[in-house]
């Protein structure tokens, strides 16, 4: 049966009935999980930020590499659904809502990370411009300070670009609902009604916000690589790594992208919607951004060479065969070799392939911010400061709880609000021809 | 006018409502809304829509944010006359970061208001005239007419392929219809 308005929107709606006991075990699995994390974290607070590995020379372990981790997840959503919105990609439809999701949830497990890493959380307010007794201000010349105006900005533009996104889907589930469910949705739809004088405002704004939102994303992981590159450290100081870490971020996330479709196609039965062409287009996507990462690694160590400075060379040497080799080899074999397999045809046409090297970029994505974080610290300017780093148990729990975090939210997301945009998906059949009813 | 009939024709292909559109235009009936369940570009021209001008609240937030965003990081550093990193107080280049990420924040603010300001939005009468079947799959064109030219109004719309049904001032949706998929197969 060919897709029309109703199946897309009988499909949908299907997805929101109420879940079954396995879902809720689910829930209740990951929520353990993330409470797990919530203790550790309250420990360190209760014991102080030594129960974590960090200490000279590396003082910033796992709590920043999952902080650029997230953030670099939550790219690709604005990527598929702005900038790829501007272009008129028509297959970004189908997923456009799910990865904008993983946008505003990536950010919000971003944004803990730097209040984890502060140690004494309760002094955050130091960061906020407001009078004070102190007479103190947040000094705006600092990268950090460029991160907090950047990430706070993102987290509120992607939210409220996810939240417009979603308001004629909120009132065609608010038409259907009954009961308590109805109030909910009525609240939550604002009164749209889809009559011309609303369209008329929303298609224009949802392009303002798709073009005021893809310089934001380019910005906010150039920033995310200034608090590295505006640091005189050997392996960060370079020109290089706005575009790597812009170029890196979207990798990882259209990986995620993959990596949560896949399941989401499967159990919600989508595979008319998201079918396997929407997949592959992410599949070439990635192979795009790897060879652009590829590039970047390359360009590091033809600079480190072609400069002849010794500290530069000496870091990029001990990345490659010193202490954290096998994170490096990791780093480059999932996110560079990996993502050329998709050149196949039949591997990038495969659900299966498709799910596994989608995890494997994720796992490389996560090891290539451990490899630029700790290896450029631990192997500094002073020999006899050298030193190694290793996340203790409490960092574990707190990167293990993130992801449960991460993975709740969405859970909840995916059975309580339309995963799919039944709006932006009649769109695409409207244009495709007759929708047929 | 107090006597005023208000008829709903609901189209299933954005031809009927365009057509719709277009015989209503050239009749002495007046066109009160159209409805659609995506944006449509042929119902827009049918209806000689302008373009939307929200982009100005767009344009008067980023400009705004802009230079909050840049007075802000002035001000403060301005508190203190501390050289730090060897910078000048008052850094042009490190401000602009500040100023284009204030713009960015304050053009979607003005973006979102003006976008709630000209649509209206929230707002709790959106059950007036209004048919549950139409976030779903169909087109809606809601007209208006004298009471006694209802049956011309309502031919009209039939004659573009509508189902016609009468809306009246304050209709519940309760009473409107019954559910959707069951009223239309």
């Amino acid at each position: 049966m060919p897709l029309t308005f109703a199946k897309i929107d009988q499909t949908v709606l299907d997805t929101l009935r109420p879940a079954p006991k396995s879902y809720w075990l689910v829930v209740l699995l990951v929520f353990a999980g993330l409470l797990a994390g919530a203790a550790c974290w309250a420990y360190q607070i209760l014991t102080g930020l030594g129960v974590a590995g960090m200490n000279n020379p590396v003082h910033w372990g796992t709590y920043l590499i999952n902080f650029v981790f997230w953030v670099g997840i939550a790219h690709s959503g604005t990527l598929i659904s702005a900038i790829l919105h501007l272009f008129r990609a028509g297959w970004r439809n189908p997923i456009a809502r799910a990865a904008e999701t993983m946008t505003v949830f990536a950010v919000c497990t971003a944004g803990l990370f730097p209040f984890i890493h502060l140690g004494r959380v309760w002094m955050v307010y130091y960061m906020l411009p407001f009078p004070n007794q102190r007479t103190l201000w947040p000094n705006f010349q600092s990268p950090l300070v460029f991160d907090v105006v950047a990430i706070s900005t993102y987290l509120i533009v992607s939210s409220l670009f996810w939240y417009t996104g979603m308001l004629p889907d909120l009132a065609i589930i608010r038409d259907r609902a009954e009961g308590m469910r109805k109030k909910i949705f009525t609240v939550l739809s604002l009164g749209w009604t889809g009559e011309h004088e609303q369209w008329r405002h929303y298609v224009r704004i949802y392009l303002f916000f798709a073009a005021l939102a893809t310089p934001l994303v380019i910005s906010v992981h150039s920033v995310v690589s200034w608090d590295f590159a505006l640091g005189v450290v050997p392996g960060w100081h370079t020109t290089i790594f706005a575009p790597y870490f812009v170029a890196g971020a979207i990798h990882s996330g259209l990986a995620m992208v993959l990596t949560l479709m896949i399941p989401l196609r499967k159990i919600f039965h989508y595979e008319e919607i998201i079918t396997v062409r929407v997949l592959e287009q992410v599949a070439k996507t990635i192979i795009f951004t790897g060879l652009i990462v590829a590039y970047a690694y390359g360009t590091e160590f033809f600079i480190a060479w072609y400069s002849h400075n010794t500290v530069e060379i000496e870091v990029f040497l001990w990345r490659a065969a010193g202490h954290y080799s096998v994170g490096f080899w990791i780093m480059v074999t999932c996110n560079t070799v990996a993502p050329l397999l998709f050149f196949f045809k039949k591997i990038r046409t495969s659900i299966k392939w498709l799910f596994v090297i989608s995890i494997v970029v994720n796992i490389g994505m996560w090891f290539e911010r451990f490899v630029i974080i700790v290896t450029s610290v631990g192997r500094d300017f002073l020999p006899h400061a050298w030193g190694v780093y290793a996340p203790t148990l409490v960092e574990f729990g707190i990167m293990i709880g993130s992801f449960c975090l991460f993975f709740f939210l969405y859970l909840l997301f995916v059975k309580h609000l339309p995963s799919v945009s039944m709006t932006e998906m009649k769109e695409t059949l409207e244009k495709g021809g007759s929708h047929g009813g | 006018m107090a006597d005023d009939r208000y008829l709903m024709g609901l189209f299933l292909e954005e031809n009927g409502a365009v057509d719709a559109v277009g015989a209503l235009g050239e009749s002495s009936f007046r066109i009160e809304k159209v409805f659609s369940p995506v944006p449509s570009h042929r119902l827009a021209e049918a209806l000689k829509i302008k373009k939307s001008w929200v982009g100005l609240f767009t344009l008067l937030g980023g400009v705004f944010g802009f230079f909050a965003g840049f007075l802000l990081a002035i001000f403060t550093a301005s508190r203190w006359d501390l050289i730090v990193s060897g910078k000048p107080v008052v850094s042009l280049i490190p401000f602009l970061i500040v100023g284009f990420e204030f713009t960015i924040l304050f053009a979607v603010f003005g973006n979102i208001m003006g976008f709630l300001f000209l649509t209206d939005l929230p707002r709790s009468d959106w059950r007036r005239h209004y048919d549950e079947r139409l976030s779903g799959r169909y087109y809606g064109v809601l007209a208006t007419c004298p009471a006694d030219r209802e049956q011309e109004l309502a031919a009209l719309l039939e004659r573009q392929g509508a189902d016609v049904r009468r809306m009246d001032r304050d209709d519940p949706p309760e009473r409107a219809a019954a559910r959707p998929e069951q009223a239309h197969p």
